[in-house]
């Protein structure tokens, strides 16, 4: 592909320069980019969230435990952009150990939203929403677990696509919770989502839970019609708050006018799959970080160590319980909600972005409600191992993007970015960008 | 029925090791207890043999394919 001359290394660098004290999108800045060659991504400047390794290198992960820690292999991920000629040209900003959804770090520095730096930019991949919406880089890969692509992409305003568990390599990314993790791209749109997650997916030996499922071309899918989308209206109408579930239908209706055929369903347990998702990624995260948490528990931060701390009272056969019903409701979702259609459209978060102030630690009597909803829409995903695209649909009245989310079948991204490129075509949400 | 109190929750993360933050255990078993009574609605009809793996064949009977 041909960078446009606003994605040069020059033109990106410029960008960080006077975006950075107002984002902290960035943790570090290479002087000569890493990867590069020829390729399909020959030139094209990236950067990623703090926990890809690559031989050599330090991979922080967020956190004061593993500051200045040094990889000593590469990434499947970034082996493959390297190979298709990816400029790697910084390492961003992201959630201590990727487990928080907000955006917030003390060890770090809070990675604050481009649109508005007193608002959350959503976590855990922080500095991947923050430095695609602010167009420092062409795109950045994120990990997924609970929502961590899709609430930063959601609430910075650019599109993030949530890979099928397998579908992308997780070998040499930091691990949270090994039933859910995930890895996958942030972009400025659909298309470019499809060209980076083209070099990326695909089998690799080095991931046990890594997919032998064929690749699609990606790309060329995006030209195809005629998808058949559910959606829950009445639903959406109820728990959404006003401003975002009326962006959210708007963009249903561009849909359909552009071809696709809504069908209305009920909505999936998204309270019952969610509940599941955290049992398991209670348990799993838990047990990774048991040896840190029994030696050093005081350099984690409250919140995290908080969660973590949670992890070691759910009972093992509640776990077992969870990862026992994950096939049923998997088939359950793709035999009811998707009986008659490709995909299911709903919103990325069903309130409006919050601030840093009303979601960080002086929160409020209302702070563990209102971090509960930003990734209540996002976490039933993750449990069923479904692929997920967000877009922005809108902005609110505080000026903040509003994201939308579609769901798919198993292995079907295609389809997502189809339906993502078809909707991008007919709106121009994802081509605003932050003033500044 | 609450069945943990902070106390029980203090010894069972103890003897993982694991030493709780001021003030965390009352909340770790007000979270508990209220997950404790929430039953699966798929749990009944799951059949007996049904083991974790059973959601890689599942990921392969729904894929898109």
């Amino acid at each position: 592909m041909s960078v446009a001359a606003d994605f040069s290394v020059e033109a990106c660098r410029e960008r960080i320069a006077r975006w950075q004290p107002r984002i902290n999108a960035f943790n570090r800045l290479e002087n000569t980019p890493l990867g590069g060659g020829a390729g399909p991504l020959a030139g094209v400047p990236l950067a990623h969230k703090d926990m890809f390794y690559r031989a050599g290198q330090v991979s922080n992960c967020g956190s004061k435990i593993r500051r200045g820690w040094v990889a000593s292999e590469t990434s499947t991920a970034l082996e493959r952009l390297d190979a298709a000629g990816a400029l790697q040209i910084g390492t961003l900003n992201m959630a201590e150990f990727a487990y928080g959804p907000t955006g917030h770090n003390e060890h770090w520095g809070d990675c604050c939203n481009p649109w508005n730096p007193d608002y959350i930019t959503g976590g855990s991949s922080s500095g991947s929403g923050a430095a695609v919406a602010a167009r420092l880089v062409f795109g950045a890969l994120g990990s997924d677990t609970g929502g961590s692509v899709r609430i930063p992409a959601a609430a910075c305003g650019v599109t993030g696509l949530n890979t099928t568990w397998g579908r992308v390599s997780r070998a040499g990314a930091m691990p949270l919770s090994h039933s859910l993790d995930t890895v996958g791209p942030l972009a400025g749109s659909a298309e470019d989502c499809a060209r980076i997650l083209q070099v990326i997916a695909g089998f690799d030996p080095k991931d046990l839970v890594s997919s032998r499922e064929p690749v699609d071309d990606y790309l060329s899918a995006l030209a195809d019609k005629g998808l058949r989308v559910s959606i829950s209206t009445s639903w959406i109408e109820r728990n959404a708050e006003a401003e975002v579930a009326s962006a959210v239908l708007a963009a249903a209706r561009a849909l359909r006018s552009a071809g696709t055929t809504l069908v209305e369903v009920e909505p999936p347990e998204f309270d019952q799959l969610s509940a599941h998702c955290i049992t398991v990624m209670q348990s799993e995260a838990s047990a990774q970080h048991a040896p840190w948490m029994r030696e050093r528990p005081g350099d984690y931060s409250a919140a995290v160590r908080a969660r973590l701390e949670a992890g070691f009272a759910v009972p093992a056969a509640a776990y077992l319980e969870a990862l026992r019903l994950r096939g049923a409701w998997l088939e359950r979702f793709c035999s009811r909600t998707l009986s008659d259609a490709d995909l299911y459209l709903l919103p990325a978060m069903n309130v409006r972005v919050p601030t840093r102030e009303q979601t960080g630690a002086r929160g409020g009597a209302g702070m563990p409600k209102l971090l509960a909803e930003v990734s209540r829409l996002t976490r039933w995903v993750n449990y069923l191992g479904v692929p997920a695209l967000v877009l922005p649909c809108g902005f609110d009245s505080n000026g903040l993007p509003i994201g939308l989310q579609l769901v798919a079948r198993p292995f079907a991204e295609a389809t997502l970015l189809r339906a993502g490129h078809g909707l991008q075509r007919a709106t121009d949400w994802h081509r605003r960008v932050p003033p500044g | 029925m609450n069945s943990w109190n902070p106390e029980a929750v203090e010894a069972a993360l103890a003897s993982q090791g694991i030493r709780l933050a001021p003030g965390r255990a009352a909340k770790i078993a007000a979270a508990l207890n209220a997950s404790a009574g929430l039953a699966d609605p798929l749990l009944g009809s799951l059949a007996f043999e049904t083991d974790p793996t059973a959601y890689a064949l599942a990921l392969s009977r729904c894929s898109a394919k």
